[in-house]
């Protein structure tokens, strides 16, 4: 008869091995397990939408009755509205910008307003660290991957996996191993800005020397990662340091425009910018 | 049917725990509901238990995170088979042995994921002990809360039963 604790640590070992199997298998082919993750995802999203609709509904239900009886509401809509006016106001600055830029340096023709969809986070990271949101819209509502993600201070990421119909997961820009295409307007300095850094989250890098960056600098998409459109805020420059032998700034850190703590709703950018298109 | 005690418990863990993270997206504050939940069925149930919690756990949180699949189900395992190990060699029964095993497991947990994925050259995140500290706080408190709750409500339940069985045998 086999010992019971022997048992358990054989089990443990064949489990710890799966693991390292499975992880194995992933970092030699680059390609995850997409069927996996959507499964779950597709799962948690309807799971999460109910767990949102049901606290949302408490909480409001809360607030209605006892507290200001339909004020509440009445706020909540007028946010939502200040929000998406708020986007929509960025998205004409981002195209104002542009065509200027535009106009002056280059002669385009005047590119096609961005339309915005309003959408809820339903749901924040499932690890600690990992800096998403799920949306409660979906492909169902014309949300597909690598679509941006802003809100009225600015940008605040990118839809990074194959939406479920209502849910779409978002990858923050303050994430690590997110990115986007940068230009600091002033001295149209270009580069690339990155999350994963410590307080403050983003990093600028690529950034040559020549350029004087100066903190309170602000930082723009520059539209040519063809994902975040060009004009939209990034942030603004806390420190920079030019250090080290390379060409490029050692080190320019950015405080993002967004309060990435109190993300209630965004906007999903529907327009993509064109191929290679920007600032 | 511990094994289905084992899924439920972590399937709302999970569900809680994205739940929470709405109101504290990209703060400092974080919160590993899904480790209290490994730890709390590893005590509860035992070192297997622990194994398939944090298998369960981690590989969900994985494929939710979008990241490499098994990374966090690698080390919320090891954290649930040796908080199994530790619940069934020592007494772990009252509330301050079960906060200190989670700090210990939050800490190990963090520990791991960090050198797997260095490991692995995913080009892991570097270790923020603000967030570990407010991690294993937060871990902490919960922690105290379940199994102060779940210690408590039998209890609760037996007395309430007892009145108003009391009621019922008296003559009026």
């Amino acid at each position: 008869m086999i010992d019971i604790r022997r048992r358990t640590t054989f089990f443990f070992v064949v489990v710890s091995l799966a693991h390292v199997l499975l992880i194995s298998a992933q970092v030699q082919t680059q390609s995850g397990m997409p069927l996996v993750e959507n499964v779950a995802f597709g799962v948690f999203a309807r799971v999460q939408g109910v767990v949102a609709g049901v606290s949302d509904g408490i909480g409001s239900t809360w607030r209605n009755y006892f507290a200001l009886r339909g004020v509440v509401a009445e706020n909540a809509a007028l946010r939502a509205e200040v929000s998406q006016l708020q986007g929509q106001l960025q998205a004409e600055k981002a195209i104002s910008g542009q065509t200027h830029g535009l106009e002056q340096m280059l002669q385009f023709q005047l590119s096609v307003r961005q339309r915005t969809l309003p959408a809820r986070v339903i749901a924040g990271d499932p690890a600690p660290g990992a800096l998403t949101i799920t949306i409660d819209r979906g492909y169902a509502d014309g949300i597909r991957e690598n679509l941006a993600v802003i809100a009225p201070g600015g940008v605040v990421g990118r839809v990074f996996r194959e939406p479920q119909a209502h849910a779409a997961m978002v990858q923050l820009l303050i994430g690590h191993a997110a990115a986007a295409g940068a230009v600091i307007p002033r001295i149209e300095a270009g580069g690339v800005v990155e999350g994963g850094s410590e307080s403050p989250a983003l990093r600028m890098l690529y950034v040559n020397k020549s350029f004087e960056v100066q903190t309170g600098d602000t930082v723009m998409t520059s539209g040519q990662d063809g994902i975040f459109p060009a004009g939209f805020l990034i942030g603004t420059v806390a420190r920079a340091e030019r250090g080290g032998g390379s060409t490029n700034y050692g080190l320019i850190s950015i405080q993002p425009a967004v309060n990435f703590s109190h993300l209630g709703y965004v906007l999903v950018v529907l327009d993509p910018p064109a191929a290679g298109g920007g600032l | 049917m511990r094994i289905v005690s084992v899924v439920a418990v972590m399937i709302a863990a999970v569900a809680l725990q994205m739940a929470f993270a709405r109101f504290t997206i990209g703060g400092r504050w974080s919160l590993d509901l899904v480790l209290v939940a490994v730890a709390f069925v590893a005590l509860k149930w035992g070192p297997s238990a622990g194994v398939i919690g944090g298998t369960i756990g981690g590989l969900t949180q994985d494929a939710l995170a979008g990241g490499t699949i098994g990374v966090g189900g690698l080390s919320k395992t090891i954290v649930g088979f040796g908080v199994g190990v530790i619940g069934s060699q020592f007494v772990v029964a009252r509330s301050a042995p079960r906060v200190l095993v989670v700090v210990g497991a939050t800490v190990v947990d963090r520990m791991l994921l960090w050198g797997i994925t260095n490991a692995i050259d995913l080009g892991g995140r570097g270790i923020s002990w603000v967030s570990v500290l407010t991690e294993v706080g937060l871990n902490a408190l919960v922690t105290l809360i379940v199994f102060q709750s779940i210690e408590i409500m039998p209890g609760m339940m037996r007395r309430r039963s007892s009145r108003r069985s009391a009621f019922g045998a008296r003559k009026w």
